[in-house]
């Protein structure tokens, strides 16, 4: 979408403030404020005007893919509160005509709305997203009934964007001990699995002062979550099974 | 490449939103901290009570009198008020699974902010 190729009696201005760090350049991140047109006849996404932003300032960097919320690439702080540029609505976001972008919180920087995942990635993996079996392979595949499989819905369709963990204060404290919501939100959804073997392992891991029990129900993963996912009621089911097994 | 421990992190409170729900859990550590550090005053104050008739009377005098002595005993109230009713909620999370949805999580915080509200403002009729 170009601006100049839009007629001029649909164009409107607005400020878009952004966070800006090039560490080749900047010693520090500053904020940056931009006017961009933008056509009045429909609405756009936050990440469309990204893409506007970006031909008057062809340096801002961000990630995008999918541009659907499917990929998860451009979860960044909308006025505050992370969400995902792609589907966020310009219209639900601006106030009095200006948008303030930053880096979704809490990770190190890597260039203007780019963050290096890797913390959150690292504990991902830890809780071993993956389902575990040690009983021999049956001839067809692992059946679940119905039922089983509905337990799962809530938790499969997370998009790994980070938008939860980075807006978790204990994560931001604690980020290589908490797991934080995302990856917590994965550990119940293999916990929960009727065909996954490694219940007790995995229950096993979480058991130590930081792995879950970090999580004292700020609930901010639950209000920013794109997906609308419930991370909390997952951690909370985990906790529950936890304190059951110590009767059994 | 840069050094990862030069690289910021965007962590300024300020611009960051805090939903109700995480203002109710930051208050509830905030009054907990306040009412611990709260506790050997009023231990002071209630030892200055036992000590004789006087000394009792004229901790009396200073509760009906001093606007300081009635000032710093309402804040006392309304912090362990709101820890103990914020502790409540939390425990009822734990327990019963209640308050875990965005809906009801923000039923349960403005409940609480509520009631203690009410709470400091019978302490102020009371006191005042």
């Amino acid at each position: 979408m170009s601006a100049a190729a839009i007629p001029v009696e649909q164009i409107k201005t607005i400020t878009m403030s952004i966070y800006r760090f090039d560490p080749s350049l900047d010693k520090k991140p500053y904020m940056q404020d931009l006017v961009i047109a933008i056509p009045t006849d429909k609405d756009i996404m936050v990440l469309d005007a990204l893409h506007l932003a970006k031909e008057q300032e062809p340096s801002l960097s961000y990630r995008r893919s999918c541009r659907e919320g499917v990929c998860g690439s451009d979860g960044m702080n909308i006025n505050g509160k992370n969400g995902l540029a792609c589907v966020t609505p310009l219209s639900e976001v601006l106030k009095r005509g200006k948008i303030t972008l930053r880096p979704m919180p809490g990770l190190p920087v890597v260039r203007d709305l780019i963050v290096d995942m890797k913390q959150f990635f690292d504990q991902l993996e830890k809780v071993k997203p993956y389902l575990i079996t040690k009983s021999d392979n049956p001839d067809i595949e692992r059946i679940q009934t119905p039922e089983d499989r509905e337990e799962l819905d809530g938790l499969y369709e997370c998009i790994l964007c980070g938008c939860c963990s980075t807006s978790c204060p204990s994560f931001w404290w604690n980020p290589d001990k908490f797991l934080g919501p995302a990856a917590l939100l994965q550990s119940w959804r293999f916990i929960a699995d009727t065909r996954d073997e490694a219940t007790e392992e995995r229950l096993d891991d979480l058991e130590d002062a930081f792995s879950l029990y970090r999580c004292h129900g700020i609930m901010n993963c639950v209000s920013v979550c794109p997906k609308g996912l419930n991370p909390t009621e997952a951690i909370s089911n985990i906790r529950n099974k936890l304190l059951t097994r110590e009767k059994n | 490449m840069i050094e990862k421990d030069n690289r910021p992190v965007n962590l300024n409170l300020l611009t960051i939103s805090l939903p109700i729900i995480g203002v109710t859990s930051i208050l509830h550590r905030i009054s907990g901290l306040a009412v611990f550090f709260s506790f050997p005053l009023i231990v002071w104050v209630f030892s200055i009570s036992l000590k004789s008739e006087n000394s009792f009377s004229m901790l009396s005098g200073l509760f009906q009198s001093s606007f300081l002595f009635k000032a710093i005993t309402f804040l006392i109230l309304v912090g362990f008020s709101y820890h103990l009713l914020a502790g409540f909620k939390k425990l009822i999370s734990d327990a019963f699974g209640v308050g875990e949805t965005l809906e009801s999580g923000r039923v349960l915080s403005w409940l609480v902010i509520g009631t203690t509200c009410l709470m400091a403002l019978f302490y102020l009729i009371y006191l005042f």
